[in-house]
């Protein structure tokens, strides 16, 4: 009898969150045979991806949660991102290269990254007052479909502004920080993702202490849940959804500038980023920001997974796959959308 | 304290409020009733700022609001209760009290006001850290109650209140609103509980079709026989 009693709520509440139970076992699964064909280097690898794809999602559920605006220029900021921290980071090592300083070589990419981030930052304040602010105050009829169209828009003119006025150069670096791998069981890892997975661990840890632990934040988390209550309590929306867009392209644009060494700077960079965060939200649920977190690994096992297992060029291909597979038995998602919102709109 | 001018309002090319005028002084507890559809609920989401004017003007402590976002409107101390609750359902019952109180900066007063509610509504202490959305309907009621009472508002707009709850929780939500009266704060609650809610407001106004037919104090309205005909089944 209590055997049975204690056995049953178990199985009820796996059959609840059946989607993340298949996908945590799943996960596991393909995270041993990562291991054991690739060794602490595949799976190192695996972290250190997982980590960008997960900032990168972190500000596309964000948008999405409390602006409902499906995102497609997020790429774009990992462009712009790349470029600013290209043009900061080489006069900086020209001078550097002339005038050696240990310290100053240490600090410099940091400064480039940071100087990526806040241009980030004012992008995402200038688009969001001068093209959805307005649109808001419109009419919010229609309003998904039309911010998605708004930012296809978006895209294009960045990406074919790139292009008019940088060209389509690539403009790269081989590496940030000059100085030896680093031997991690057996594994060596470049100083310079060990360090860009820091910054996207150490970015995404501050966004969840924002959002948890302080005023604003907890309107940010307000406003998604309930534009209307939060408009009631006395919370401002337009500085909020502000806020909100600057943060997420200031994200993307750390995410393009810490991994300059990775993907060069050119007009159309941020295709392969954006199509991967995209990948990630939709897998874990539509504005769901922890979601997005956990889903960022996922994907980077999956494609680790794919190209050690299958073959590189079927990379993207794989992952589509289950993506559709996971939307086919839990259409919002394996985590599930927080959004309310959207339907009511 | 809170003035109604002429006003017209509704949604789209739908007009609800025809020429609606009244007003409600310090200290008062006045009952706004009406048949269902008559634009109560538009009238309360007009005055804080959810809906836009045609005409009229909304005056609150003399000032004119009806130009004002809802968030300023809600920050000069005008606290609104909507049927809808509009919760934060992903958030605790601390959490939704907390954000009540967006608007003043004061850790301290924040904190007093909260043990103040949670002297007044044991419950919602008891489940402080359950989330809002797992809560039953009654309890709901009383968290939008609370929550709007958190920014220490001059003025409540409380939209049906008794709506879908058991008679005992209606009686603690109704001694809810009268213990706010006495604390000085000023409400004007739509009710379909006619006959309790005019039983202990001071005036009342019937709105029918969008307009003000008939206005008074609380008594009198109770007993006019049009009332006691339309909403009192008498
Ligand atoms: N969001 C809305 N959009 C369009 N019409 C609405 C909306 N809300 C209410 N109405 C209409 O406005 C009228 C008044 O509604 P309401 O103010 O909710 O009445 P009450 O609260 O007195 O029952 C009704 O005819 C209703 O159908
Ligand atoms: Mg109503």
């Amino acid at each position: 009898m209590a055997k049975n009693s204690s056995a049953r709520p178990l199985m009820s509440r796996i059959k609840d969150n059946l989607p993340i139970v298949v996908i945590s076992i799943f996960s596991l699964i393909l995270f041993v045979a990562i291991y054991i064909e690739g060794g602490n280097a595949q799976i190192f690898n695996t972290i250190i991806t997982g980590g960008m794809w997960a900032l990168l999602a972190v500000g596309l559920a964000l948008v999405f949660g409390v602006m409902n605006i499906p995102h497609f220029a997020h790429g774009e900021s990992f462009m712009i991102g790349a470029y600013v921290a290209y043009f900061t980071f080489t006069p900086m090592q020209e001078y550097l290269y002339t005038n050696p300083n240990k310290f100053l070589s240490a600090i410099a990419p940091l400064g480039a990254i940071l100087t990526a981030g806040v241009a980030g930052a004012i992008l995402g304040i200038i688009i969001e007052q001068l093209i959805f602010a307005p649109l808001r105050r419109r009419t919010k009829k229609d309003w998904i479909m039309n911010a998605f169209l708004l930012t296809v828009g978006i895209s294009f003119v960045l990406s074919n502004g790139a292009n008019l006025v940088l060209g389509p150069n690539f403009r790269g670096i081989s590496r940030y920080w000059d100085v030896k791998a680093v031997e991690i069981g057996g594994a060596y890892m470049s100083v310079d993702r060990l360090i860009a997975f820091a910054i996207s661990m150490v970015t995404i840890g501050a966004l969840w202490f924002f959002l948890r632990r302080t005023r604003v934040g907890r309107a940010i988390r307000a406003v998604s849940q309930d534009e209307t209550g939060a408009q009631l309590v006395g919370i401002n929306l337009n500085f909020i959804q502000t806020l909100t867009f600057s943060l997420a392209t200031a994200m993307a644009s750390i995410s393009g500038a810490s991994l300059l060494f990775l993907f060069q700077a050119y007009p159309t960079v941020g295709g392969t980023p954006l199509y991967y965060a995209w990948y990630v939200v939709m897998m874990a649920g539509l504005g769901n920001v922890v979601g997005a977190i956990i889903g960022g690994f996922i994907v980077a096992l999956l494609q680790t997974a794919t190209q050690l297992f299958v073959a590189v060029s079927w990379t993207t291909v794989l992952p589509t796959v289950v993506m559709i597979l996971v939307l086919l038995i839990a259409p919002s998602g394996i985590f599930g959308s927080e959004v309310k919102g959207v339907q009511e709109q | 304290m809170l003035e109604l001018k002429n006003i017209n309002a509704g949604y789209d090319f739908l007009q609800v409020l025809w020429d609606v005028s009244f007003r409600v002084d310090e200290g008062e507890l006045v009952a706004l009733i009406g048949p269902n559809g008559a634009g109560k609920s538009t009238t309360l989401r007009t005055i804080a700022g959810l809906i836009k004017l045609k005409s009229g003007e909304i005056l609150f402590n003399e000032k004119v609001i009806n130009d004002k976002p809802t968030h300023l409107i809600s920050q000069m101390g005008i606290s609104y209760v909507s049927e809808k609750l509009n919760l934060f359902t992903g958030m605790s019952v601390r959490e939704n009290l907390i954000l009540g109180a967006y608007a003043i900066r004061d850790k301290e007063v924040q904190l007093e006001t909260l043990a103040y509610i949670f002297e007044l509504f044991p419950r919602l202490e008891e489940r402080k850290d359950q989330l809002a959305g797992t809560m039953s309907g009654g309890e709901r009621k009383m968290l939008a109650i609370a929550r709007g009472m958190m920014s220490k508002p001059q003025l409540m707009l409380v939209d049906e209140p008794s709506l879908g709850l058991q008679p005992n929780l209606t009686q603690d939500v109704f001694s809810a609103l009268i213990q706010l009266r006495e604390r000085g704060v000023t409400v004007l609650l739509v009710e379909q509980n006619v006959n309790a809610t005019l039983s202990f407001s001071d005036r009342a106004y019937v709105l029918e079709q969008g307009k003000i037919v008939m206005e008074g104090p609380s008594k009198e309205i109770k007993a006019n026989k049009h009332v006691r005909n339309a909403y009192l089944g008498i």
